[in-house]
C-alpha cells in the first residue's frame, strides 16, 4: 500500500476525525478541558498498558474514572466506549482468551479515540 | 486537598477517589454560598468530617479501599457525624444502590455525570436541611429560661463525661444545686420574681464555674454542674465559691429576701469503682438532701475515689 492511499483512507474514515468538548463554548471549564485533553492521552497509556500486562482489576478501574471524567468534560462518545471496557472487566472474574482478544481491541480503539480528543 | 481559606461559608466536603471530579467541581461549585473541601479517600473523609464543621458531604460509592457504603455506614455510627446530610453519587442508576443508600442514612441520590443545575439544587436543599437540624438541636438542648443546658443536654453531657472517667480513670465531680425555699418566692413576689432568681442563678454558675465545666438547669430549681477533670477536694472549692456568690446577691424585687442554695456533690480523683452514672447522680442528689436536712445554704461532699468507698462500704 503506498503512502498517498494510506493517507487517503484515513481522511475518508471517521476514526480520524477530531472529538471537540461538548463544553467547549463554556467560559468556566475552558482551563479545566484543556487540562484534561492535554492528560488523555497519557491516560489512555496507562490503560492499555494494564490490559497488555493483563492487570484487569486496574483496567477495570482506570476505565470506571475515565468513563466518569469524560462524562463530566464533555466527551460522552469516549465516556461510553470506557464504559464498555470496564464492563468487559468485571471484578474478580476470570476471562478467557477471547474475551481478553476482545478487551485489548475495544482499549486500543479507546486509546486512539482518545488521541483525536480536541478542547476547542 | 483542604483548602486553607477560612470563611463563615457552610463547608461541603466532596469524597471521591477520582481526581477529575475534584477538579470539575471545584470549578463548577465555585460560584455557590459554600466552600467546597475534598477528600480523595473513605479514611480521609472520615477523618475530615469529625475535625471540621461540615454541613454537607457528597459521597462517591466507587472507590477503592473502603467504598461510599462503609464511610456512610461509618459517619451514621459516629455520634459527631451521625445527623450531616450525605448526598450519594454513582455512575450506577441501579435501584438496589439507591435503596441500600438510603437505608444507610443517606439524604440524597445523584446519579454521573452530574446535571449541574440538579446538583446545585439538591445541594441547597441539603444545606437548608442541616442548618434546620442544627437549629433543632441547638433549641432542643438549651433551657429557655436560663440559656443554660437542659435536663437533655446534662444526661447527654454526663454520659460522655462518665464514659471517659471510668475508661481513663480521669478525675469528675457533679454537683447538684437547689434553691432554698424557693417556692416561698413564688407564693410572695410572684413567679416573674421566681423566674429572676432562676435566670440569677444560672448567671452565678456561668461566671464561678471554669470554662470546661457544664452546667445545666437540671429542672424546676435544681441546677446541675459537671465538673470534668476536677476531684472534689477542688470541685468543693468552686462549689463554695457559688454558694458563696449566691448568698451574697440582692435582688431588686425583694432586697430583703436573699436567696441561697444548697450544694450536694460526688466526686472522684480518678476511677469510678464499680458505680455507674446513675448511682453516682443518686450520690450527689443524696448530699443536697443532706445539706437541705442539715440547715440549707451548704455543701456537702462525696468522695467517690474507689479506695475510699471501698472503706466506707467496710465502716457501713
Amino acid at each position: 500500500m503506498s503512502k498517498r492511499s494510506a493517507q487517503s483512507i484515513g481522511l475518508t474514515g471517521s476514526s480520524s476525525e477530531q472529538i471537540r468538548s461538548q463544553l467547549a463554548d463554556d467560559a468556566d471549564m475552558a482551563e479545566l478541558i484543556e487540562q484534561f485533553v492535554r492528560e488523555l492521552p497519557e491516560r489512555a497509556e496507562s490503560l492499555l498498558r494494564a490490559a497488555r500486562q493483563a492487570e484487569f482489576e486496574q483496567v477495570r478501574r482506570l476505565a470506571h474514572q475515565l468513563k466518569g471524567a469524560c462524562g463530566g468534560y464533555g466527551f460522552p462518545q469516549i465516556g461510553e466506549l470506557a464504559g464498555s471496557v470496564e464492563q468487559m472487566s468485571p471484578k474478580g472474574a476470570a476471562l478467557s482468551n477471547q474475551e481478553v482478544e476482545r478487551l485489548l481491541q475495544t482499549v486500543n480503539e479507546l486509546n486512539s479515540m482518545c488521541k483525536r480528543a480536541v478542547a476547542r | 486537598m483542604t483548602s486553607t481559606t477560612p470563611t463563615n461559608l457552610p463547608l461541603v466536603l466532596l469524597v471521591d477517589d477520582s481526581v477529575d471530579v475534584h477538579r470539575l467541581l471545584q470549578a463548577r461549585l465555585r460560584h455557590e454560598q459554600f466552600q467546597l473541601i475534598g477528600a480523595t479517600s473513605g479514611a480521609e473523609a472520615l477523618q475530615l468530617a469529625e475535625t471540621m464543621p461540615v454541613a454537607c458531604i457528597l459521597l462517591d460509592l466507587d472507590m477503592p479501599v473502603m467504598d461510599g457504603f462503609e464511610v456512610l455506614r461509618a459517619l451514621k455510627d459516629k455520634s459527631s457525624t451521625h445527623s450531616v446530610p450525605v448526598i450519594v453519587l454513582s455512575g450506577l442508576n441501579s435501584s438496589d444502590d439507591k435503596v441500600t443508600a438510603f437505608d444507610l442514612g443517606a439524604t440524597d441520590y445523584v446519579t454521573k455525570p452530574f446535571d449541574l443545575s440538579e446538583l446545585r439544587a439538591r445541594l441547597r436543599a441539603s444545606l437548608r436541611l442541616n442548618h434546620l437540624l442544627t437549629l433543632l438541636a441547638e433549641r432542643a438542648d438549651v433551657d429557655g429560661l436560663t440559656g443554660l443546658g437542659n435536663r437533655a443536654h446534662f444526661n447527654k453531657r454526663w454520659s460522655e463525661q462518665f464514659a471517659e472517667a471510668s475508661r481513663y480513670g480521669h478525675a469528675l465531680s457533679l454537683a447538684m444545686l437547689d434553691v432554698d425555699h424557693f417556692k416561698k418566692i413564688n407564693d410572695t413576689y410572684g413567679h416573674p420574681a421566681g423566674d429572676e432568681v432562676l435566670q440569677r442563678v444560672a448567671s452565678v454558675l456561668q461566671s464561678s464555674c471554669r470554662q470546661f465545666d457544664v452546667p445545666c438547669r437540671f429542672g424546676g430549681e435544681e441546677f446541675a454542674l459537671i465538673m470534668p477533670n476536677t476531684g472534689p477536694a477542688d470541685a468543693a472549692k468552686v462549689a463554695e465559691r457559688i454558694r458563696q456568690e449566691m448568698a451574697d446577691l440582692q435582688f431588686p424585687r425583694h432586697p430583703e429576701q436573699r436567696m441561697t442554695i444548697s450544694i450536694g456533690l460526688a466526686g472522684t480523683d480518678g476511677g469510678v469503682g464499680a458505680m455507674n452514672a446513675e448511682e453516682w447522680l443518686e450520690s450527689a442528689d443524696k448530699g443536697l438532701y443532706q445539706a437541705k436536712r442539715t440547715g440549707r445554704n451548704k455543701v456537702t461532699v462525696n468522695n467517690l475515689t474507689p479506695s475510699q468507698t471501698l472503706r466506707l462500704a467496710k465502716a457501713g
